[in-house]
């Protein structure tokens, strides 16, 4: 990674209060994100992975400023959102739009696609409204819907469709970056590789940097430059596409990529599986929060959180014991 | 591909709806009640112009005539018409139950909307202040509230008494208890909405909290609302006639429903049918109220409680 | 449990202390203050003497003070006298009071007694010829001025078929005993349980139809309970348990009804008291008698909801009282 980072993210933390209300004591709290940090270039996708509950879609929400991050900062080209104000925080805001999970929950069902699509151009008060509605059936048009049906309705829609609209809406404002939040998972397979292959187009003719979150590792290495692992708030091995698929080195990336099955790659073995219950984010185990689960854990790992490392050039693994390189690692590849 | 195929016929849900509304025969029928009622009411100064006849006209040569050509009804014990009066009641007493109903329910809608959006300490109280009112005896208070002197709050004399004073008043004090309700069922439905995705997406695009409030959270609680507000009609009806009747809601010159039958006890033995018919109206509007707000329940929110 | 009783008692304080002094403001705005009233009756006093009039009775003070100097003297039990009975105000409410206990606990009754049967009946054939005649029955109810139902009873009863006497008690013009007393509620225990009865009834509705929608009533009769067994004993149970609060919820609608219906029908209850102390300038009569409004308003409230605490097992109230749904 050469190029100067459009975001950047530093020892983010954010911790959830568990109960609540005005008189409840409260309970405890949820380890959502313990200290993450990564950065991406313009252009470029970073995957971030994990189970759920790993912390990831808190991670994505506290980029775009929908959490508000007990430490750390979010920088983009260099200014750290956090010290932003008026004007200047609303301007980096319509650079980075995110979309969302569920595309039958993000789109408001009382309002036409048209409005739907046009609404960051509104909030961000860009161009009149004739332009606005000539950008709503140009963007329209670029993610393959007939700009014909703005005047539809959300419920009109496939959910392919639904999220190609909005995929739109956030094409919309010209954004730099795209924070998409498992944006596939609602969808079936077909329809998946439509809308992949639409984000992948984007990217080429836009330049648009995506942060993709993803619990989907076949995705991953299709359509992601660099990968972040998580697991319960922390980032455990970040490394570039191919160096994490060919040589994982932390054990919970070894499971995850055991348990699934990568196209082109087979289902490999490596003999590293992880048993037992992922635990509470509420409680977490000491030291590294994998070792209870971890086949290569050692003493440290019960006592001392590992602290991330660059093992090999932009090869960063937070474990005590990290796996060797296997020595397979280029017949993996057929 | 087909992903680029559109959409098919949109599936017709406000046909849908009106059909479950009309499936709900008494509210089509109170719906057509009321229209015919309201028009009336709302051409009384018209018709009074046609038929030459002043509403507020005394002619004590026929107090309390039995129905007649010149007077459908009859006349009251001021020689009045009381076709012509019923109908000017109506326009009032109308006019004063929509009137407050909305006022309560932007009253309520703004504070249901604040407490469910923001929530925490800012939602406890807002929720406190509305147990509160409503643990308040309603009919005293309004009495009282009814009763205050306005020049003692620094109103000029004239304004305070005025006719019409009679009027903002009590839409004012009306509104002012019965907003509850409408902020209550607004601040369940935005604190559920608040957490849908959609709400997000216009956050994360930047939207500040009074376009989410307004655009995005607002017509999705729309329903609850207007269900709401058209059944506090009634409830705001017969809390301005028993006021009036009481001399406490609107003054004479203005006739109300309510306030033609202040003194109505005096009446029963000489002339019943001048106590029947206000309170017939009275009745029959409050009931149509009622049911249009049961339909309008019904199809837009099947699975509500009826409380 | 019992934290969440001693919070609801103390919010319920704090209430009625806040309530306090917006009635004693209130009531400060009537029209008219004790001095005019004095200067009324009694020609020769001069603005001169009013202004030491109030100075005495200390009316020129900032209303904090005065409630304050107001509410010092109740907590000693210390009212001050009624203008229109002349005599401690406290005095003159507990014959009122009876009379109220009385119209509002039979009407009560006889609406309950109505509305249970009723309310079940039409949860069993839901959508029936009778449940829609019963529902119908219920609207009007609810939608009738009551006042004007008053007017249409006296009219009927009292002037077309003059059997049944139109106002007081009976107890008042005296010798009429038992017999005359209870003529003298006929009416009034009839209007204000039509007042009451169509909500009732649709509450308990209501409650029937979520009960027999519940597993357990179709686990009752699956395992072979008889259909009398699991309406009665089953399913009005757990019915009665919403009804309940939301019967004692609507206490102060009910008082509402009480106080028109007494006005209507000269019956000395509270309601009427409140009215006619309001109208007559009676200030000691109408602070008293609103605070007691609210305060039994109130603990009718508190009631219900402790009630439906302890009989529905389900809620757990010792975490305090969420902000969520």
């Amino acid at each position: 990674m050469s190029a100067a980072p459009l975001l950047r993210v530093e020892g983010l933390v954010r911790h959830f209060p568990l109960g609540g209300g005005l008189f409840a004591r409260k309970a405890g709290k949820v380890h959502a994100l313990n200290g993450i940090g990564f950065s991406l270039a313009a252009g470029r996708t970073l995957a971030l992975v994990g189970e759920s509950g790993c912390g990831k879609t808190t991670a994505a929400r506290a980029v775009v400023g929908l959490t508000r991050p007990d430490a750390g900062s979010v920088h983009l080209d260099g200014r750290d959102l956090g010290t932003l104000r008026g004007a200047d925080l609303k301007t980096a805001r319509r650079r980075m739009q995110m979309v969302f999970q569920d595309p039958f929950g993000s789109l408001n069902p009382r309002l036409t696609v048209g409005t739907i699509i046009a609404e960051p151009l509104v909030i961000h008060r860009i161009g009149t409204r004739d332009a606005r509605r000539a950008r709503v059936a140009e963007v329209m048009t670029r993610v393959g819907l007939d700009p014909r049906d703005a005047d539809r309705y959300p419920h009109e829609f496939s959910g392919g469709q639904r999220q190609r609209i909005a995929i739109a809406r956030a094409l919309a404002p010209a954004p730099d970056l795209i924070i998409a939040d498992e944006p596939l998972s609602a969808l079936d397979v077909s329809t998946q590789s439509q809308v992949l292959n639409l984000m992948k187009d984007l990217q080429r003719d836009h330049g648009l940097a995506f942060l993709f979150i993803t619990h989907d590792l076949a995705v991953v290495d299709w359509f992601a430059d660099d990968v972040a692992v998580m697991y319960l708030g922390h980032i455990v091995e970040r490394a570039a596409v191919a160096a994490l698929f060919d040589a994982p080195r932390h054990p919970y990336t070894r499971a995850l990529m055991a348990a699934v099955p990568v196209p082109g790659r087979g289902k490999r073995r490596i003999g590293a599986t992880a048993d037992g219950e992922v635990p509470s984010p509420i409680a977490p185990p000491s030291g590294c929060p994998f070792h209870p689960r971890c086949p290569r854990a050692v003493d440290a790992c019960r006592t001392t959180m590992p602290q991330a490392a660059e093992i090999t050039p932009a090869h960063v693994v937070a474990c005590h014991n990290p796996a060797p390189v296997p020595a397979t690692a280029a017949q993996a590849r057929p | 591909m087909n992903e680029l195929s559109r959409p098919a016929a949109p599936d017709s849900l406000t046909r849908l709806l009106a059909r479950r509304f009309v499936d709900h025969r008494l509210a089509v029928g109170s719906l057509a009640v009321l229209v015919v009622m309201a028009t009336l009411a709302a051409l009384a100064p018209m018709i009074q112009a046609l038929l030459g006849v002043d509403a507020n006209a005394v002619d004590l040569g026929v107090r309390l005539a039995g129905p007649s050509l010149a007077h459908p009804l009859g006349t009251d014990e001021l020689g009045r018409d009381l076709l012509l009066r019923l109908l000017n009641g109506g326009r009032v007493s109308l006019t004063v139950g929509i009137a407050a109903a909305l006022v309560s329910a932007v009253i309520g809608t703004a504070i249901g909307l604040a407490a469910g959006y923001y929530g925490g300490t800012l939602d406890a109280l807002l929720m406190r202040l509305a147990d509160g009112v409503i643990a308040l005896p309603l009919l005293p208070l309004l009495i009282v509230l009814a009763a205050v002197d306005l020049t003692k709050l620094g109103i000029a004399a004239d304004v305070a008494r005025s006719a019409d004073m009679s009027l903002y008043r009590m839409v004012a004090i009306i509104a002012l208890v019965s907003w509850t309700t409408v902020a209550r069922l607004v601040r369940g439905a935005a604190l559920s909405v608040r957490e849908r995705e959609f709400v997000l997406a216009a956050a994360a695009a930047g939207a500040g909290p009074l376009r989410i409030m307004g655009v995005h959270i607002l017509p999705n609680v729309a329903s609850p609302i207007i269900v709401a507000t058209t059944l506090s009609v009634g409830h705001v009806i017969l809390l301005e006639s028993v006021l009036s009747f009481l001399g406490l809601g609107i003054q004479p010159p203005i006739a109300s429903w309510g306030n033609m039958l202040t003194g109505a006890q005096e009446l029963i033995w000489s002339a019943p049918h001048l106590v029947f018919w206000p309170g017939a109206l009275i009745f029959a509007t409050v009931i149509a109220f009622n049911f249009l707000g049961d339909g309008l329940q019904d199809a837009l929110d099947p699975r509500a409680i009826t409380r | 449990m019992m934290r969440y009783v001693v919070q609801r008692v103390g919010e319920s304080a704090i209430v009625i202390v806040l309530m306090s002094f917006l009635i004693y403001s209130l009531i400060g705005l009537m029209p008219g203050d004790p001095i005019d009233l004095m200067i009324n009756s009694d020609p020769r006093l001069t603005p001169e003497d009013a202004a030491r009039l109030r100075a005495v009775y200390g009316l020129d003070r900032p209303l904090m003070e005065r409630y304050l100097h107001w509410a010092g003297a109740a907590i000693t039990g210390d009212f001050g006298n009624s203008r229109l009975h002349v005599r401690p105000v406290l005095d003159v409410m507990g014959g009122f009071l009876l009379n109220t206990v009385k119209l509002m606990g039979l009407s009560f009754l006889l609406s309950v007694a109505i509305a249970i049967p009723a309310g079940v009946v039409a949860a069993l054939r839901r959508n029936s010829r009778l449940d829609h005649a019963i529902n119908l029955l219920c609207f009007a109810g609810i939608s009738v001025p009551v006042f004007w139902l008053a007017l249409m009873l006296i009219i009927v009863f009292s002037v077309l078929v003059p059997i049944l006497p139109a106002s007081g008690t009976g107890s008042v013009s005296g010798g009429g005993g038992f017999i005359d007393a209870v003529r003298h509620l006929v009416l009034p225990v009839a209007t204000l349980t039509i007042f009451s009865i169509g909500s009732y009834t649709r509450f308990m509705r209501a409650a029937m139809i979520e009960v027999l929608r519940q597993d357990y009533i179709r686990t009752a009769r699956a395992k072979g309970a008889g259909p009398g067994r699991v309406v009665w004993v089953h399913a009005l149970r757990n019915a009665l348990i919403p009804t309940v609060t939301i019967v004692a919820l609507s206490f102060g609608s009910l008082f509402s009804g009480a106080l028109i219906t007494e006005t209507m029908f000269a019956y000395p209850g509270m309601g009427k008291l409140i009215y006619d102390s309001i109208m007559g300038n009676d200030y000691n009569m109408a602070l008293v008698t609103l605070l007691f409004a609210t305060v039994v308003t109130l603990a009718a409230n508190l009631l219900a909801d402790l009630a439906y605490a302890w009989l529905d097992p389900r809620i757990s109230y010792d975490t305090g009282r969420g902000a969520r749904p």
